[in-house]
């Protein structure tokens, strides 16, 4: 498989060898070297919700200038305090019936195309598995999947920061590629698109700085 | 009432599983791991240890966890974690058995070792029964097993080592779950293990 060394994960240090593998392909940062870490060779940071959101308040500056840098952050959990760029904390969904866990496919790219919904929903007949609540859109995000009620489960936001934020109130997205179904392909093209993503902010990013020498 | 410290690393299903008002009002203190020191366990008579710790981090305080035993302290031990952590720990993988439940007339495999133990005033075996991480064997001279895997080790067991304290070690991880707000069994296993470690015979 590609090297992903250009991507980094926060690793939440668990050790634990049931979480560990779908992480050997990127960089690692133990999320407790945060503050010490050189962020330079990456282009993505990968944060998922298992870590320290204690210390990522603590640290808030760090994520905000990444992003600032043109680069990309890509969250997977539940929001509870405020270090996230344009986010809000996790609002759980009220749960009546399974149908209450149906997510709602309403933007296809760069992402979903040919995925089926319910196999977002469902693992093995058991709802609940993409996302039990969301976290409110800010201003300017494109929400991409929707809890029955239009509750975003998954938005990009390009408004908030000089960088672009994929944030998720389930997982990160990086482990569908274990799956032997229409959810397989997710992954590969999470991967893909963190790259183009890349580029293109690197690009706008240039251009801006011309136009400030322009004017 | 026990005064109860909550040991937590800033994550998500911890400060849910602490801080809902059915389960904080048994909890004297949230305990911040990465700013814990060597006596920030002493005015305590619980310390509840999470499960899916930092490994860097548990080793930190594993030392003071330990210390608070041998002064008498009850040390409640989620699982899974990384490493040596309880004493004499003898634990064996074994696959997680996520999707027992959807077999027909399937079984857990559970079995309550001494269905009149004291806790079981406030627990049955289906409020302890969703998919345990791994098997016990603890020490027979010292350890009760409450529930065990039949034929297997134990999921769940109260131990008074030499060393001095109780260790209630489980491998299961209701705070986990419930923080994660999934997995049912693991809300009443909470609604019947708090009240059990606050005032239940240990």
């Amino acid at each position: 498989m590609t090297d992903y060394r250009d991507i980094a994960v926060l690793d939440s240090g668990a050790e634990l060898m049931f979480e560990s593998g779908e992480q050997s392909h990127y960089a690692t940062i133990d999320q407790y070297e945060l503050g010490e870490a050189d962020l330079r060779p990456y282009i993505c940071l990968i944060i998922g919700g298992s870590c320290d959101q204690e210390f990522l308040t603590k640290h808030r500056d760090i994520v905000r200038s990444f992003l600032d840098e043109g680069k990309i952050v890509i969250f997977g959990g539940h929001l509870f305090r405020p270090w996230l760029p344009g986010g809000s904390d996790f609002i759980p969904r009220e749960i009546r019936s399974h149908a209450d866990y149906h997510i709602t496919i309403v933007q296809e790219e760069p992402f979903f195309a040919g995925v089926n919904p319910l196999e977002l929903t469902y693992r093995k007949g058991v709802a609940g598995f993409f996302a039990r609540g969301h976290h409110p859109l800010p201003e300017g995000a494109i929400p991409l999947l929707t809890l029955p009620d239009g509750e975003p489960t998954l938005y990009i936001d390009r408004s908030t920061t000089g960088g672009t934020l994929l944030v998720s109130s389930g997982a990160t997205l990086l482990g569908f590629d274990r799956f032997e179904d229409s959810t397989r392909p997710i992954t590969g093209r999470l991967l893909r698109w963190i790259r183009e993503e890349y580029a293109r902010l690197q690009r706008s990013t240039s251009e801006n700085e011309r136009e400030e020498v322009r004017g | 009432m026990r005064r109860i410290a909550a040991l937590y690393a800033g994550i998500s299903h911890q400060n849910r599983s602490w801080n809902v008002p059915k389960y904080r009002k048994f909890i004297s203190e949230i305990v911040y791991i990465p700013e814990m020191t060597e006596t920030s366990l002493q005015d305590f008579d619980v310390v509840l240890v999470p499960s899916r710790l930092h490994a860097g981090l548990l080793q930190k305080i594993k030392p003071w966890i330990h210390a608070f035993a041998e002064r008498g302290g009850i040390v409640v031990v989620f699982w899974p974690l990384a490493g040596d952590v309880v004493p004499e720990q003898r634990w064996e993988h074994r696959p997680t058995n996520f999707w027992w439940w959807l077999d027909k007339n399937a079984k857990s495999g559970l079995v309550l070792d001494r269905p009149e133990h004291p806790m079981f005033r406030y627990l049955t075996l289906e409020d302890c029964t969703w998919h345990q991480h791994g098997v016990f064997y603890p020490n027979p001279d010292t350890a009760e097993k409450l529930v065990s895997i039949e034929n297997d080790g134990a999921i769940f067991y109260i131990d008074k080592p030499a060393s001095g304290g109780t260790w209630i070690v489980m491998s299961l991880d209701p705070e986990y779950h419930f923080g994660s707000y999934f997995m049912p069994a693991t809300e009443r296993f909470l609604d019947g293990f708090f009240p059990y470690i606050a005032e239940g015979t240990v």
